[in-house]
Formats: C-alpha cells, structure tokens, sequence
C-alpha cells in the first residue's frame, strides 16, 4: 500500500475514534442524577448513599422541563434544574437518617410526587432526636371528619377592631398558643357568648385573638410558601380554583374509588381556603395535621418530610388570614 | 453576464483535484457527523442543549438553505460524509485506487428506480415526522445512523452513489434547486468528449473512479444530478471539464419535463406552507396533530398533509395549464411549467428558515461549549443566554425573500411556457396566490 | 419607448406600495390588560390585538409548567411557575406585527410555542403583498406587450 494511502487510513480512522470515543468516554464518567416529571419517572436515581460528615456532591439536570431540588428540613437554599443543564450542589450532613429530596419548581399536577430519599449512614456525636407524635393524633382529632362551623361571619372580621373590644375583656384562657393549637375560630366564638357581645364583634375579637397567634414576618413566610407549593391547585387567591383544579376532579370522576361510591376519598377539587364555615370550624391541630399527613388518595400531598414544624405554623397562619382582615403594622 | 471558468485558475484547479483538501474536509465532516449520532444517542434529550439537533436542524440547515443550496447547487453533496465509508470500502481504497476492479456485488441500480420517486418517499417519511425528528436528539441520532448504514448498505451491493443519487431524502431537493445555482460543472468542447475513447470520466482510469453519481460529464447541461465531487476533472484525460460560475437559474431556461421532478416541486413548495402553519403558526391544534404520531389526530394530519401536496397542489396546477389535449401531452406541459415551482420553492424554503435560525441560532454558541449536555464548558459558552437574532431584519428579509422569489418563478414560468407554447399568466397567478399565502402565513 | 415609460410607472407604483402612508385613525391610547394562559406548547388567547400607544398589561398564568413569554422586536419577557401569575406592563409603541414566544424550556416543542401579537395593522404584510401584486401586474403587462 502506498505511503499516502496508509496515512490518510490512520487520519480517517484517529478522526472517527476521537469523534465517536471521546463523548462516549466522558458520558460514562459522568454520573448524573436525572428529573424529568413525574409521569415520565421522577428522579433517576431517586436513593441516594451518603455518610455523615463526608460531603456529597451531586449533579443534576432535567430531561424535559424546569425542575428544581431542595432537601426537606434542612437549611439549604433551592436549586434550580435547568433542562440539558447540569446544577453541582454539595451537601454535607451531620446526623444520619433518611432525608427526603424534591422537586421545587412546579412541573405538573404531579409534581409534588417528584421525591426521593438520601440514605445517610454513620454515627453521630448528637443523641438521637426524640419522634414527635403529631398534635393531631394527641389530641385525637380525625382530620377526615368533616368540621363545617355552624355559622359563619356575615362580614370580614377585623382584627383592628377585635383588639379594641378585647381590651376590656378577661380573655387570658384564650391567647396562649394551646388554645389557638386545640380550638378551631368557631370554638372560641363560641366560647365567647358570655362576653355579651354581638356576633360580628365576638367574631372580630376571634381574628384579633388568632392574628396574635403569629407576626407579620410569619404570614409574610406563610404567604411566599403558599404561592410556591399551595396556590397550583388551590388558587393564588385560596379559593381551590389553581390551575390543576380541573385536572384533579376530573381524576376524581374517573377514578375507581369514585365509581365504587367512596368518593370523599378519592382525586377531588382542592379544598377552598375562602370557604368560611369549613375554616373557621378547623383548629390549627388540624390543619397541621392535613398538611403533615397529606390527604390519602385525594390528591393533596403530604408534606411530613418537606416543611419544618416552623414553616407549617406560617402557612397556617396565612391560611387563617384569608377568612380574617388582618391589621397591617 | 457571460460564464466565468472558474478552473483555469490553476490554483483552483490544483486544490480540487487533489485528493487531500477534500480528504481533510472529509474527515472533520465524517468526524462531526458521527459525533452528532453519539450526541443524539447519548447526550441530553432535551432538544435546545443536544449537538445533534443544534447542529443538524439549526446550524447544518441553515448553511444549507441559505447559503449552499441557493449559490452552490450540490456544494453540501461534494463534502457530505454519508457515502464515504460505503464508497471507501467499494474502491478498496481511499485515495487512488491500486487497480480499477471494483470489490463487493457492484450491481447497476434497477431501471424502474431510475427516478426520483424513492427521494420524494424518503422526503415524506421525514416530513411527516418531522415534529419528533426536529425535537428529539435520539430520534435525530438513530436518522443519521439510518441514513449512513443504508449508503454502506447501498454501495455493497450496487454500482457507485446508490443511496446519494436514488434514495437520500435531502438529495431529492438539493438537486431540483440546484438548478438555480450560479456555479456548475460542464464540460468544455463536445467535440473532444466524442473523439474520446473509452470515456474515463464515466468508466475511470488510473487517475481515478467513474462518475459515482452515474451521469455522463460529456452529457451534464444541468446541475441536478452532478454532486460536485470532481472526480471526473481527475480523470478527464483531456483537460476538458470545467467548474464555472454562470448567471443564477441557467438551467431552468432547459426546463425538464420529468413527473418525478414535478412531484418533487409540489412537495417541496407544499411542506414549507404546511410548516409555516403547523410549526411557527399559533394554532395549538395542528402542532399537537403533527407532534402525537399515532393518535387520530396524527393520521388526520397526514391524510391532509398528502392530500394538499399531491392533490390540491398538483389539481390546482393543472387547471392553470389545462387544454383539450392528448394527455402525454399535457403530462409534458405540466412538467415543464412546474419548473417555475422551484425558485419559488427554495424561497419559500428560505423564507420559513430564517424565522427558526435567526431565532434560535443562540443556541449554537452553548452547544459549541456543551454538546451533550453533561455540564461541559470547553469554550466559555455553555450558558450563553437564548436571544433571537436580529428580529428586526426577519420580516423585512423574509418578505423579500417572498417577494424576490414570486418575480424569479414569474420569469422561469415565462421561459417554460416559451418552451411549451403557452401561456404562462395562470401559473403566475398560481404562484402569486401561494406567495400572498405563505406572506400572511409567515410575516 | 413604451417599455420605458412603463417600466417608470411601475417603480412609482413601487414607491407608492413602500413608503405612502396609510391613513391612521387616530384612536385614543388604552390600558390593555390580557390573561395568556400557557400550557405545553401553545397559549391561549394565542393572537393578541392592541391599538399602537395603548399601555399593555400581560398576565401569564402557566397551566402546566414553567413557560416564558418574550416579544420579537420588544424584546421583553416574562415567566411563571403554575400557580404564580407573572405581570409584565409595557407600551405597545411599535407597530406591526410580532411574534411572541416561550423562553423557558419546557418540553420537546418547545420552540414551536408561538403567538402572535399585532400593534396597529400589519402594514409590513399589506406592502408586502401590494409589492407581490405590482409585481403580478408589471410582469403580466410586459407578457401583453410582447405578444
């Protein structure tokens, strides 16, 4: 074989095997953690293995559309996912246990179900945290058990006003945090008849009683979580009309638990936060206990993993604000 | 304007004639096309951020459109790597050959394939897809690697180009419209070629290889079925073939009366209207219908896809040229006077792709820096922001494109109608109606 | 010499097509305010109108995931997460028509999301198509001539 032919063989063959082996070579040493919605698989992998103390580093991109990561209870700082992107997040932990992962920007009705676990092993020097019972099951509230409040306020109450008349009223059994957690609005209406006052003035002094309960850096908390993980499916102005609304009762109609007649337990419409009756006759026992548990097949997710005791108390509170007129400091 | 030889520049002519610039580009060609596969294969699947479609559907296309078919006619035929390693492995070789005989079946290609219809198919079964194969790098990737196992395939058991002449979906169009390109290859003085004997420029030599598309140098009067790869200007024993730069259209003065290539026009002209529409129109029902293959709605899309280009079109045609008439007859005026199709098709071609490429051409940059999208940053680039490009030339250039193209088609269905003695005013009007179409479709 | 004279009534008749001024009904100056709901891969009013001057409020409502909305020749964006409206108010001081389009990636057709968004009239695709029709004429006149 001539001299120039052997030569243009070698080219020919160094160019294909560059332009086929590098990419393929660097793929395989780059592993990466995968999100895509939830319908097409979530996260892949979706356990991860770390150990206590040794940072962890992680590379994720998204295959389809904007997706974001954040661990639940734990101080970081969402990241966002980015489609053919790569986000580097290192984490280090100091407490094994198993940590829950998720998605943080909305990708879909069943974007809450975009979740998975770091498996963290080894010891630590701190003794083990003591396993809260929730208040809920304390207090032996079923949360399913329907808790229309008789009557509800023919206006808005204000809590301006409710300050006011609380004043001159012996209501000290009424303003530590146990009532607020024990009693849904209604309950302490009620408990107010000896009071003498007329409804809409018992009703405002409730709203002055429950917006002590919190501060407006909690509501304002309250009010950023809400947008972010709440307002898909139950409306940016609370009233269960958010975009996925229609999504989840029409997966109620065709689900089997409606045809089978049990449908209070299956896909339905996001509960309306501006329904006055059914807020006003729920504790924030309750409420903590919806969110913390999720609803069973309903649709609504269970954010026990995800927000810290903290950050439910704040999205109760600005829960409750939407039935109340809250005093702007 | 007289033609310009292009080769008696003896600079020119030495870098075509040598076989090493062609190899180099070859190879970074060869070379960018595998790593499309592998991107699409492997890389992220999401479309924006995966070499294969950046570079496929967005850089490649636009080089195509805008720039080598419209002034280099086959120009992307003289470096695409699909035939190489199939043509390699019939000649033994990649250089000079060391003897004339060629290996494997080297059989001829069938009489009853001798057209462009296999190309016309191949084009649809892209076309109707194309919502997918636009947006999915796997699907992109597997496409290539179809296209160039079929050529390797091809050249094993057939005679020269075999899938590059009869079967290459982008090779149907490239050659209809390379007819209007102001550069070609012909040969110098008849009376040389047929004092010639043994015809080396088609049956080879020990300078070279016989024209592996097929056509006759001695013959060539048109652009469509020369793929520029210079192959008879190295075995031309008689200094007797010329590249040459020559007015815009020249061929189409010789209008073609072939029903393939008329189909061809129809089709061509039909899908960049139904793209306008589907693709970068607002009518979120047709962008679902093309991009669900599978569901109803999908086959209705291809039913109406099919029927607009080879009825509607066509039927509207006819009865622009219509006479009482014997019907070979009038099969060959129709032929003829859809000539005036093609540079207005190729407007219209460039007229949809300057809205895609100038909008998404940002792209290219982040590609550059992270083609497979694994978090690489190899020229500073990988996160170059998306940002349309010069949006406030898109309408203008688009309208002229429009607008240049129905005066072009207007003159070529004048020299056809000429040719065919007829009048050319229903074709016109044809033509001016699609243009006032795509116009509102697209600006 | 009737070429001549033709062919100069035909580039005044270009002139004209280009540059007359079409007549402006002078239309007092709106605020405007659209909801554009956007899911995979379209929005919804997916064609918007407005008078040229008028103050224009877009509110994107994303129906599915994170989408973008950016105006060609506005050059403006905006993006919103489903569940969180995103507001972006600007005034609609050029005229014509422009497309607008998603700028958040969110799935595979993704750069086919496209509406349309026209100030005033088009008038860039009315002298685009009275070009088209001189052009029909010039051409058709010159064929008479010869004949």
């Amino acid at each position: 074989m001539k001299r120039s032919e052997l030569l243009a063989r070698i080219l020919i063959g160094a160019g294909t095997l560059l332009a086929i082996g590098t990419p393929l070579f660097v793929w395989t040493r780059t592993p990466l953690i995968h999100a895509r919605m939830a319908e097409n698989g979530g996260w892949n992998p979706d356990v991860i293995q770390a150990e206590v103390g040794k940072p962890l580093h992680l590379s994720l991109t998204s295959d389809d559309v904007v997706h974001g990561f954040a661990i639940g209870q734990m101080d970081m700082d969402a990241v966002d996912v980015e489609p053919g992107k790569v986000t580097d997040v290192t984490l280090t932990f100091d407490k094994p246990g198993i940590y829950t992962f998720y998605c943080t920007r909305w990708c879909g009705p069943n974007h809450w179900r975009m979740r998975g676990t770091i498996e963290v092993s080894g010891s630590s020097p701190a003794p083990e945290p003591v396993t809260t019972i929730p208040l809920y099951a304390t207090l032996d509230i079923d949360i399913d058990a329907p808790h229309e409040a008789p009557v509800a306020p023919g206006v808005l109450p204000t809590a301006i006003r409710g300050q006011q008349l609380a004043a001159s009223l012996p209501i000290s059994q009424f303003t530590n945090p146990d009532f607020y957690h024990a009693n849904s609005p209604y309950q302490l209406f009620e408990a107010l008849d000896s009071t003498g006052l007329s409804d809409t003035e018992k009703w405002d002094v409730v709203s002055y009683i429950w917006q002590s309960n919190t501060t407006p850096a909690a509501l304002a908390n309250g009010r950023e979580l809400y947008s972010q993980n709440c307002a898909a499916c139950h409306g940016e102005n609370g009233a269960g009309d958010g975009v996925f609304a229609d999504d989840l009762a029409r997966a109620g109609e065709a689900s089997m638990q409606t045809m089978n007649g049990a449908a209070d337990m299956s896909m339905q419409l996001p509960v309306d936060f501006t329904d006055a009756q059914r807020m006003l006759g729920a504790s924030s026992a309750l409420l903590q206990g919806k969110i913390l548990r999720g609803g069973m097949g309903t649709g609504m997710p269970m954010w026990g993993s995800i927000f810290t005791e903290e950050e439910i108390s704040d999205l109760i509170a600005y829960l409750y604000s939407f039935q109340f007129e809250y005093a702007v400091p | 304007m007289a033609k310009v030889e292009l080769t008696s520049n003896p600079f020119i002519k030495r870098t075509l004639k040598s076989r090493w610039p062609q190899l180099a580009v070859f190879i970074v060609m060869l070379a960018g096309y595998l790593f499309a596969i592998v991107a699409g294969l492997v890389g992220t699947p999401v479309g924006s951020r995966n070499f294969s479609i950046v570079f496929v559907w967005i850089a490649w296309w636009a080089i195509l459109i805008l720039v080598a078919v419209p002034f280099f006619g086959r120009g992307w035929c003289a470096v695409c790597p699909i035939p190489l390693p199939g043509e390699w492995l019939q000649r033994g070789a990649v250089l000079t050959p060391p003897d004339k005989k060629p290996k494997w079946l080297n059989r001829r290609w069938p009489k009853a394939f001798r057209n462009i219809w296999l190309q016309n198919i191949s084009f649809l079964l892209l076309a109707l897809f194309s919502s997918v194969l636009l947006t999915t790098p796997s699907i992109t990737g597997i496409v290539l690697a179809a296209m160039f196992f079929a050529a390797i395939g091809l050249s094993a058991v057939f005679e020269r180009r075999a899938f590059c002449r009869y079967l290459c979906p982008v090779g149907g169009f490239i050659g209809l419209y390379s007819q209007t390109a102001p550069i070609e290859l012909r040969i110098k003085d008849k009376q040389v070629c047929a004092a010639c004997e043994g015809k080396p420029c088609y049956n080879g030599s020990i300078d070279g290889y016989g024209c592996p598309w097929d056509v006759f140098p001695g013959g060539l009067t048109k652009n469509s079925y020369c793929g520029l790869c210079m192959e008879c200007l190295r075995t031309c024993p008689h200094d007797n073939i010329a590249v040459n730069v020559r007015p815009f259209s020249a061929d189409l003065a010789k209008p073609s009366a072939r029903m393939d290539e008329a189909f061809k026009a129809f089709i061509m002209l039909g899908s960049a209207m139904i793209y306008a529409g589907v693709l970068l129109g607002p009518w979120s029902a047709l962008k679902d219908a093309a991009y669900n293959v599978g569901t109803n709605a999908w086959f209705i899309y291809v039913a109406l896809f099919l029927a607009i280009i080879f009825v509607v079109m066509p039927a509207l045609f006819a009865l622009c040229v219509a006479r009482f008439e014997k019907f070979t007859l009038f099969k060959k005026r129709f032929a003829t006077l859809s000539t005036a199709l093609i540079p207005l098709g190729l407007m219209f071609w460039v007229a949809f792709s300057l809205s895609f490429v100038l909008t998404n051409a940002s792209y290219i940059l982040a590609s550059l820096s992270d083609p497979l999208g694994l978090g690489w940053n190899l020229f500073g680039t990988a996160n170059a922001i998306w940002q349309p490009m010069l949006t406030s030339i898109l309408a203008p250039g688009q309208s002229l494109a429009l607008v240049g193209g129905l005066i072009w088609s207007a003159r070529t269905a004048q020299k056809a109608a000429n040719e065919a003695q007829t009048l050319s005013i229903p074709v016109i009007v044809y033509c001016f109606i699609a243009t006032v179409v795509m116009l509102w479709l697209l600006v | 010499m009737r070429s001549r004279f033709s062919l100069l009534l035909l580039v005044m008749a270009g002139l004209v097509v280009a540059f007359a001024p079409l007549p402006v009904q002078p239309i007092a100056h709106q605020e405007r305010t659209f909801r554009v709901e956007a899911h995979q891969f379209a929005y919804s009013p997916s064609e918007l109108k407005v008078n040229p001057g008028d103050r224009v409020t877009i509110r994107l409502v994303s129906m599915d995931v994170v989408h973008g909305l950016y105006i060609d020749g506005y050059g403006i964006s905006v993006e919103a997460d489903p569940g969180q409206t995103a507001t972006i108010t600007f005034v609609a001081d050029k005229p014509g028509s422009f497309r607008f389009r998603c700028n958040v990636t969110c799935g595979a057709m993704h750069p086919f999301m496209i509406g349309k968004f026209t100030v005033g009239t088009n008038n860039w695709l009315y002298r685009s198509m009275g070009f088209v029709l001189l052009a029909v004429v010039g051409i058709t006149a010159q064929i008479k001539q010869k004949s």
